[in-house]
């Protein structure tokens, strides 16, 4: 019985998720509408979409099993993309993005860069990234999606696959980004209920109070193992030892990596060229943060908790229950939680996958379908007008080939492509995508060269460092190995453990800048002449 | 504060909250207005 009405609310869902995309697709007349919702959407929606296109599965189940295993250090993160993520974005970033791309009447990301800088070679550079790039950081999505679904319906991993992904790719290629919007707007319901409960549920179990349970976890950390502690953990509330390896990893690669990258997400980014005035990016900025107060706050202070509770009841801490920093989360919800809210927990996961997954879709397919495509075409009227059904097309190829990334890495796969692929998408957005992005906004003597160049710094120095010094890729993927024998060229000191972020960033704001002064120079020298 | 002993993680939650009382409180002041440069656009 319990089955039954697992099955029927999981049924009502997808109906929901139907119901909407085919909304979104009667209301999608314009390859302006399939890309920006038409320019006019509304703001709760925004910023319920932006919200949930932030959140992944792995922000829920993978981030909060960081908390659990490190502890409540990763609240940076939660406050970063709460500060960062919407308040500097929405308000710094997204009131002259949405202002400049209405007056650019650009639909895209790449398409605001490019026609900014006055160049359809940047346009198609950054279109060419997303397309290059996002596919594989799509596959890692897709999978926690699927694996959610596998556990729900209890079938195969290939038709769990195939299921997914034809639900996300009708309401994607149907709605445009009005379908994509309003679904994402109702799974950010389902995730901030999910979460509220979730909080109450897990105080309720434990019979304590806020600060009490904090104390409680604080008095844990004698119970800290040695192999964590010998990386720097110090306890479940307190930060890694300064300068730790642990402390690194969380700084520069969770922190800065996370926190700071996703200011230039292509995804993000386009979602405020969705509204049409100033004051609805305003309205959004609270309902963004709250959104994330409860969703990522509080998946990140239950995992830290879950120590406090498995040691009350089993005498071990939450990684010495399961093992594995991503199954401690589904484990410790099915333990403190009611049967029923299991269900809800369930939607919650994949809605936070689908989410996330359909906005890739859309981006990918833009950047191949309108930038890419539309540059080569180059705009021709015959052209335009099957431009939505040159973008949708180029939808279906990124949804074809994300998906048959993730069927031939399988489901037992442990290849390392997936998460190097995304620590090179969040990479290459911060370091490539986003000294430009900001120029575009406030720098007005930043030239197309400096632009171009910073990119290409951006993207180089980001795939070198993943290859030879960030141990993490390095030593997965293997060609430092066999090039020169050793996992990392740079083995001493803690450089290996330091997020490619914190150093390709830098160099291409450099590079931005002094190229810009340079180019400028010059062509102001050509003017006078 | 608030149980916990290390200032770099009550900080956290404590900047959590003001960003959160202060966005409601920039979206209440801010809900009805447009940016000057929209007037001028």
């Amino acid at each position: 019985m319990e089955n039954f009405y697992t099955y029927l609310i999981v049924m009502i869902y997808f109906l929901s998720i139907a119901f909407l995309g085919y909304l979104g697709y009667k209301k999608t007349h314009s390859s302006k509408d399939f890309l920006i919702g038409g320019g006019d959407m509304n703001p709760i929606v925004m910023a319920l979409s932006y919200g949930a296109t932030f959140i992944s599965a792995s922000a829920i189940v993978g981030f909060g099993g960081v908390a659990a295993t490190f502890g409540m250090g990763i609240q940076w993160l939660m406050f970063l993309n709460m500060f960062v993520g919407v308040v500097i974005a929405y308000i710094i970033f997204g009131r002259p993005t949405r202002r400049i791309g209405a007056k650019l009447k650009v639909s895209s990301f790449a398409e605001f860069l490019g026609a900014y800088y006055q160049s359809p070679k940047i346009r198609i550079f950054v279109a060419t990234i997303i397309f290059l790039c996002m596919p594989l950081y799509a596959a890692a999505v897709l999978r926690g999606g699927v694996f959610c679904m596998q556990q729900v319906f209890g079938i195969s991993f290939d038709l769990s696959l195939l299921i997914f992904t034809i639900i996300v790719a009708s309401y994607v290629m149907a709605g445009g980004m009005k379908g994509v919007m309003y679904t994402d707007a109702m799974q950010a319901v389902i995730m901030f209920v999910c979460m509220a409960i979730l909080i109450f549920g897990v105080y309720k179990s434990l019979g304590m109070g806020f600060s009490e349970a904090n104390s409680a976890l604080e008095n844990m950390k004698d119970k800290v193992p040695e192999s964590l502690a010998a990386v720097g953990h110090q306890g479940w509330t307190a930060m890694p030892q300064w300068g730790s390896q642990q402390w690194y990893t969380l700084v520069t690669s969770l922190i800065m990596g996370v926190g700071i990258g996703c200011l230039a997400q292509p995804q993000l980014v386009v979602r405020f060229m969705t509204v049409n005035s100033t004051k609805k990016l305003n309205q959004g900025v609270a309902i963004g943060c709250v959104f994330l107060l409860i969703t990522v706050g509080v998946i990140y202070h239950v995992g830290a908790l879950s120590n406090l509770y498995f040691m009350e009841y089993d005498g071990k801490i939450s990684i010495d229950m399961v093992n594995a920093t991503d199954k401690i989360i589904p484990y410790f919800v099915g333990r403190v939680m009611p049967t029923w809210f299991l269900t809800i927990f369930m939607l919650c996961i994949l809605s936070a996958s689908m989410s996330t997954l359909s906005a890739q879709f859309h981006t990918m397919g833009a950047a191949a379908g309108s930038d890419i495509y539309g540059v080569c075409s180059k705009n021709r009227p015959e052209k335009k007008d099957k431009m939505t059904t040159m973008i949708r097309f180029a939808v279906l190829i990124s949804i074809l080939i994300s998906y048959l990334i993730c069927y031939l890495l399988g489901e037992s796969s442990d290849s390392p492509i997936i998460a190097i692929s995304t620590s090179l998408f969040m990479g290459i957005c911060a370091s490539a995508f986003l000294p430009a992005y900001f120029c575009a906004l406030y720098w007005k003597k930043a030239t197309k060269e400096g632009a171009y160049a910073s990119m290409w710094v951006g993207v180089i120095i980001t795939i070198i460092l993943l290859i030879f010094v960030h141990a993490k890729e390095a030593s997965a993927l293997g060609i430092c190995q066999a090039l020169f024998g050793t996992d990392v060229l740079i083995s001493n000191g803690m450089l290996k453990f330091v997020d490619p972020i914190a150093i390709a960033f830098p160099l291409s704001c450099i590079t931005i800048v002094v190229v810009s002064l340079l180019t400028r120079k010059k062509e102001e020298n050509q003017i006078q002449k | 504060m608030f149980g916990i002993s290390d200032p770099a993680i009550w900080l956290v939650y404590l900047l959590s909250i003001i960003c959160t009382i202060g966005s409601i409180i920039f979206g209440i002041i801010y809900w009805n207005k447009d940016d000057k440069n929209d007037k001028e656009d």
